[in-house]
């Protein structure tokens, strides 16, 4: 194996490695400035002070709960994309990708439009009959979230399950193993590794979420103001707890990727 | 409308009359509050101006300011207020002193038929949620203002907060807020989109907007050709068109 990786290394052509260099310096220099602008004196004061220490709450419980809908949701969802044969399959896929390359501020207008209770398509109704407002409510960001990070999920889940080798179900089948016990004793746990993939990079989108939030959930301190719309709007008054903050969710984001290449390492060794 | 369809008229005249020389690009911070008026502006200044291309560049005054002042390059800063052309003033970023060109108040807007029937400030207390501007920028600190000499508090878990003032205002327009402070020539702005509320001027503010040249600009003598007639007559009676005041 490593003689094999010696010799693909052989033929890399000279610009190729030129243009590597050059990529990861262009994504490096913003993350080594944002922390030569940290004020490490200063970070657990900025962070733990009144709305930054609101803000990554409200974002942690907020982000909870948007992962869990998506994979409660999009579990069922990826399954049905990757298993089951239909017309219109592709078609169907597309839509579902679409928040993920959608700008979130017009993800955000889109919900507004759906669950807004003066103009939407169903919030008036659901304020009506169950007195729900999802604008400006901690719910509504947990909405906005999950409309984003929904498509990871599913996107990473999905070709997990196509990649999974269908003998192994086939002969539990054999077996005489029923589909309830299949899933869970078989399937899931070939797709573990990519449903933990799926929930991480899901989990990571719903905690940087702003577009979609700010505009449907609003920006109220303490109810809908989460850590990024904090950021953003401490840089003008606090720069200093900005900084602090955004240093707080990278470092999140690091442990994620570092926790998730060890399990990915771990299964495939 | 019809007020600018006059001045651009009488506008050609003067383009005939005299010889443009001023050529280049330009880069024009303004505030959020002047997208509209200043569209109009830099309509009429090319067309009195056919070898100058201008960018506009809007967003909070205090955004603009912090732009500026980490190197974005810019021509002009057209400011809500003036403690912000004052901060680029302190930290050395404008050439000339700032000019007042216009003035702005303070309006309560709220959705089309007034659901809530808000007829004053003391009303917004009782409703459940209000738009308004981030705490550090103008329109935000003018409605601060605005609620004090009210004698209203509103507790802080019923503010959305915009980031600029379209956005506090779109969020009655097109979202779930009651009611938003903002100014009077936003809400003109909006049209049928919201209705606006007077604020007496006991209670109200007068919002000073100032325009300056800034340092390091490549284009000086058209910055300044800008500014004068943001300053001239012609100038003031687009402003107008769109709802704010003498200074």
């Amino acid at each position: 194996m490593s003689a094999r990786e010696r010799r693909i290394g052989a033929e890399t052509p000279r610009f190729v490695w030129v243009g590597a260099l050059l990529a990861l310096l262009f994504l490096m220099l913003p993350l080594v400035g944002l922390l030569k602008r940290v004020a490490w004196s200063g970070v657990l004061g900025s962070v733990t002070s009144g709305p930054a220490s609101e803000a990554l709450r409200l974002s942690l419980v907020t982000s909870i709960f948007a992962t869990v809908i998506a994979l409660v949701f999009g579990l069922p969802l990826a399954w049905v994309l990757a298993r089951v044969e239909f017309v219109g399959r592709s078609i169907l896929r597309a839509l579902v990708m679409l928040p993920m390359v959608l700008p979130p501020v017009v993800g955000g207008v889109a919900l507004l439009s759906a669950y807004g209770r003066s103009n939407g398509l169903v919030g008036g109704l659901l304020y009506d009959m169950f007195g729900v407002q999802l604008t400006f409510s901690p719910a509504g960001v947990v909405i906005a979230e999950a409309f984003v990070a929904l498509p990871f999920l599913v996107m990473s889940v999905e070709s997990g399950l196509r990649s999974i080798d269908p003998r192994f179900e086939e002969s539990a089948a054999t077996m005489g193993v029923g589909p309830v016990r299949r899933f869970w004793t078989v399937t899931l746990r070939l797709l573990l590794p990519s449903l933990v993939a799926g929930v991480a990079v899901a989990w990571a989108r719903a905690l940087g979420e702003f577009g979609a939030t700010i505009t449907f959930a609003g920006n109220i301190e303490g109810r809908t103001q989460t850590t990024p719309l904090a950021v953003y709007l401490l840089l003008e008054n606090d720069p200093e707890a900005a900084y602090a903050l955004s240093f707080v969710l990278l470092a999140v984001c690091v442990v994620v990727l570092v926790a998730m290449r060890d399990r990915w390492l771990g299964r495939r060794s | 409308m019809v007020l600018v369809s006059i001045t651009q008229s009488s506008a050609n005249v003067h383009a005939q009359s005299e010889k443009s020389t001023l050529k280049g690009d330009l880069t024009i911070s303004a505030a959020a509050s002047l997208t509209d008026s200043f569209t109009a502006l830099v309509r009429q200044f090319r067309k009195d101006n056919k070898g100058i291309k201008i960018h506009l560049n809007s967003g909070s005054s205090s955004t603009l300011v912090a732009q500026i002042q980490s190197g974005a390059p810019s021509d002009i800063l057209a400011s809500a207020d003036l403690l912000n052309i004052e901060k680029l003033v302190a930290s050395g970023n404008v050439v000339v002193a700032p000019k007042v060109f216009a003035r702005n108040t303070m309006a309560i807007a709220v959705k089309p038929g007034n659901p809530k029937s808000v007829r004053s400030v003391a009303d917004l207390a009782s409703l459940p949620f209000i738009a308004l501007c981030g705490k550090t920028v103008p329109c935000g600190v003018y409605a601060a203002s605005v609620l004090t000499r009210a004698g209203v508090s509103l507790s802080e878990s019923k503010v959305t907060r915009g980031i600029d003032v379209k956005a506090a205002l779109s969020a009655v327009a097109n979202g779930d807020a009651d009611a938003a402070i903002v100014y009077k020539t936003d809400v003109l702005a909006a049209q049928s989109a919201v209705v606006g509320i007077d604020i007496p001027a006991a209670q109200n503010v007068k919002a000073m907007y100032g325009i300056a040249p800034i340092r390091g600009s490549k284009n000086v003598s058209t910055a300044k050709a800008f500014i004068d007639f943001v300053l001239s007559e012609q100038g003031w009676q687009i402003l107008k068109s769109f709802g704010f005041q003498r200074p």
